[in-house]
């Protein structure tokens, strides 16, 4: 349903702008008219007021969105405890904030980047600690005081130690060695062990094979590769007793003030939200009003409230909707507990106009009786009844819980048509439980069901043109209450033409009907002008669209006859068993989707289209 | 031989009205295939829009059952 909507405006001090906007928020059942149409009604200046002449409420704005940045970056940079915040108004101590703050900002910020060079610099560190391990690795067993360089390297590909060998054998004939080994994390690691004099040339090589020799730290840049290895372990160490001595000095900061800057932010952000929300109110020099829409039945609340709070200071006044209201009227729906579950369908549709229907409570009743007439078999709707009592179990919420309830009402409906059908697992179940069947078999009586199909969509679309209609009588359009009227007075003709056709009789005199046929045609031209007729062809193929509800039912229904021979072709029990569980499990999986998507395109394309009105807007109440 | 038109009758009428379903699908597809990727939360018209043609052969099997049981 189409939750009733009120027209108020509100009118006060404009003192109280904010406080009022404040109170509308707590409640959150009043939606901002944003048109100033209506203020041009009522002799006020239209929306938006210029801004930029208020200047005290831009630099109201900026000052606080200056904090407001502020804070949050300092909340950033801060560790995420979990401390209670404190019951202090920012409000009474705004200026304050606004120095200490920035003051806070730059301490937070110094910790945050001494922090970041200390995390830097320890993985640095560990990575030379790898490498300088591989090569300790190396030099082990080698003399260290015998006046020999050691350099380093790292080696991208196992392929260029051979190519380094040679090079190396050209260039210092014999004075070196080289060693390799593979780090712990994976890295392959050389030393290149020579005198003091050939060690500036293999450095020059080195760096001409694009293979620099392993960058230490300045502080370890002089010391000798023993000393190195030491001296990193040391370095490691002191980094580690740094970073640490920060996170601490960082929670310590953080104990004090992450609580009040929480709150302080907190109350920043609904500050901010007000002032920007007032750029949609009509202003004077002494007095504000709000115009906007409420809930019809939260309207006494909202009253009370401000009346309680404000007293005769604020006003609030009931307008009338007009005509040319109806289409900024916003949209809210609210359906009983069986049918809100179908608001997941209609969601798939534009939201209805104010003054058109919902959806929801027809599709509510119609779609689980069109999926039931399509999958009409008692042990396929069975199988989807326990799958969505499985769903429900775990209690899902949202779009799952929703369709776990669509699928729960629909596969009744499916195991309710299965037993008018006779038909559990296809006729053979059936007739194995004794099920008699009370409607015609599907297999069977094609032609029947073809009829009864058609039958059925007249009946749907004729319902949604009778509820086109009264909103064409409700909204006082006469043409097109009349072309609706000629049109179903025309399938009304068309059925009993059919129905005389199909199953003659001398009582079904057919001559009388066609001249009245021949008389409501020029009407229908008259009245809608000279495209009604397409729109009548229109018509006529929506309801012949309906005869899907008898095909794919029969496709349905030979579908599981065709599991049954196919399981009893294998002439063995445990293979027939098998194969009728995975043909019927396809069959059920085929049950689901087609009659739940032609179902639904029934509905959206046939029968909502005939008094369904597009482009109402949701309900955004402020809030929160 | 009027059993076997009978049933080439049949077959032509719900396999041409099945072959111009999957024409029209395939181009639907290839347009809603973007649409999704732009607007996601189209996916449910989509799908419903995808089934549209689907009119098509189903009419056709509904002439063919038709012609079937005549």
């Amino acid at each position: 349903m189409i939750v009733r909507m009120s027209k108020l405006e509100i009118a006060g001090p404009r003192g109280l702008l904010l406080d009022v906007l404040d109170t509308i928020r707590e409640l959150g059942t009043f939606q901002l008219e944003e048109d100033g149409a209506a203020a041009q009604a009522a002799g006020l200046p239209a929306s938006p007021q210029p801004q930029g002449a208020d200047a005290r409420t831009v630099t109201e704005r900026l000052f606080l969105e200056n904090i407001r940045r502020q804070t949050s970056e300092i909340i950033s940079l801060l560790p995420a405890l979990d401390i209670r915040e404190n019951g202090l108004d920012p409000l009474a101590i705004l200026d304050t904030i606004a120095v200490t703050a920035s003051r806070h900002l730059a301490t937070c910020r110094e910790l945050a980047e001494r922090y970041q060079a200390l995390q830097r610099e320890e993985q640095e560190l560990v990575r030379y600690k790898v490498l300088l391990s591989a090569i300790d690795r190396l030099v082990k067993g080698q003399d260290t005081r015998s006046g020999l360089e050691y350099i380093g390297i790292t080696l991208r590909d196992p392929s260029f130690v051979e190519q380094l060998c040679e090079a190396l054998t050209c260039l210092v004939d014999g004075e070196c060695t080289l060693t390799t080994t593979v780090a712990d994390d994976g890295t392959l690691i050389g030393l290149i062990v020579t005198t003091a004099s050939r060690a500036k040339s293999i450095r020059q090589l080195l760096s001409d094979q694009q293979m620099p020799e392993l960058p230490l730290p300045e502080s370890l840049g002089r010391l000798s590769l023993p000393e190195r290895i030491s001296g990193l372990e040391e370095s490691l160490s002191a980094t580690r007793r740094a970073m640490e001595e920060t996170v601490a000095e960082q929670d310590r900061f953080a104990r004090s003030w992450l609580a009040f800057y929480r709150q302080v932010n907190q109350w920043l952000v609904e500050r901010l939200a007000l002032l920007s929300v007032t750029a949609s109110v009509q202003r004077t020099g002494m007095c504000f009003v709000i115009h906007g829409w409420a809930l019809t039945e939260e309207t006494g609340v909202l009253e009370e409230r401000l009346n309680s709070r404000f007293g005769d200071r604020v006003a609030v006044e009931h307008c009338a909707i007009l005509e040319q209201d109806l289409e900024k009227v916003p949209v809210a729906l609210r359906n009983p507990s069986y049918f809100r579950p179908f608001e997941l369908l209609t969601r798939l549709l534009p939201l209805p106009r104010y003054s058109s229907w919902d959806p929801t409570p027809f599709i509510g009743i119609f779609f689980p009786l069109f999926f039931g007439m399509m999958l009409g078999d008692a042990g396929h709707g069975l199988v989807l009844l326990t799958a969505s009592l499985l769903l429900l179990w775990r209690r899902p919420s949202g779009a799952m819980g929703d369709a776990a309830r669509i699928l729960l009402i629909s596969s009744s409906y499916a195991i309710l048509f299965g037993i008018l059908f006779g038909e559990f697992f296809g006729e053979a179940g059936g007739r194995l439980l004794h099920l008699t069947p009370i409607l015609p078999e599907r297999s069977r009586a094609v032609i029947p069901m073809l009829i009864f199909s058609l039958a059925l969509g007249a009946s749907h679309v004729v319902l949604g043109l009778l509820l086109g209609l009264i909103t064409d009588i409700r909204r006082h359009k006469r043409g097109e209450a009349a072309v609706r009227i000629v049109t179903i007075a025309l399938i009304a003709c068309l059925a009993y033409l059919v129905t005389a056709y199909i199953y003659p009789s001398p009582w079904l005199v057919t001559r009388p009907v066609l001249i009245l046929v021949g008389l409501l045609l020029p009407l229908l031209i008259l009245s809608g002008g000279l495209l009604a007729p397409l729109e009548m062809v229109k018509t006529v193929g929506n309801i012949v669209s309906y005869a899907r509800i008898m095909a794919i039912g029969l496709s349905s229904a030979l579908l599981a006859n065709a599991a049954n021979q196919m399981a009893g072709l294998t002439g063995n029990l445990i293979l027939g068993t098998l194969a009728a569980i995975t043909l019927h499990a396809v069959a059920i999986v085929l049950g689901l989707f087609a009659p739940a998507i032609h179902a639904l395109r029934l509905h959206l394309v046939e029968f909502f289209s005939k008094f369904v009105e597009p482009g109402g807007k949701r309900f955004n109440p402020l809030h929160k | 031989m009027e059993k076997v038109l009978i049933c080439f009758a049949a077959a032509l009428a719900v396999g041409l009205c099945a072959l111009a379903t999957a024409w029209a699908q395939s181009r639907i597809g290839a347009a809603t295939a973007g649409t999704i990727a732009e607007r996601p939360e189209l996916t449910g018209t989509v799908i419903i829009m995808l089934a549209i043609p689907e009119t098509i052969v189903i009419l056709g099997f509904v002439v063919a059952t038709m012609i079937l049981n005549k």
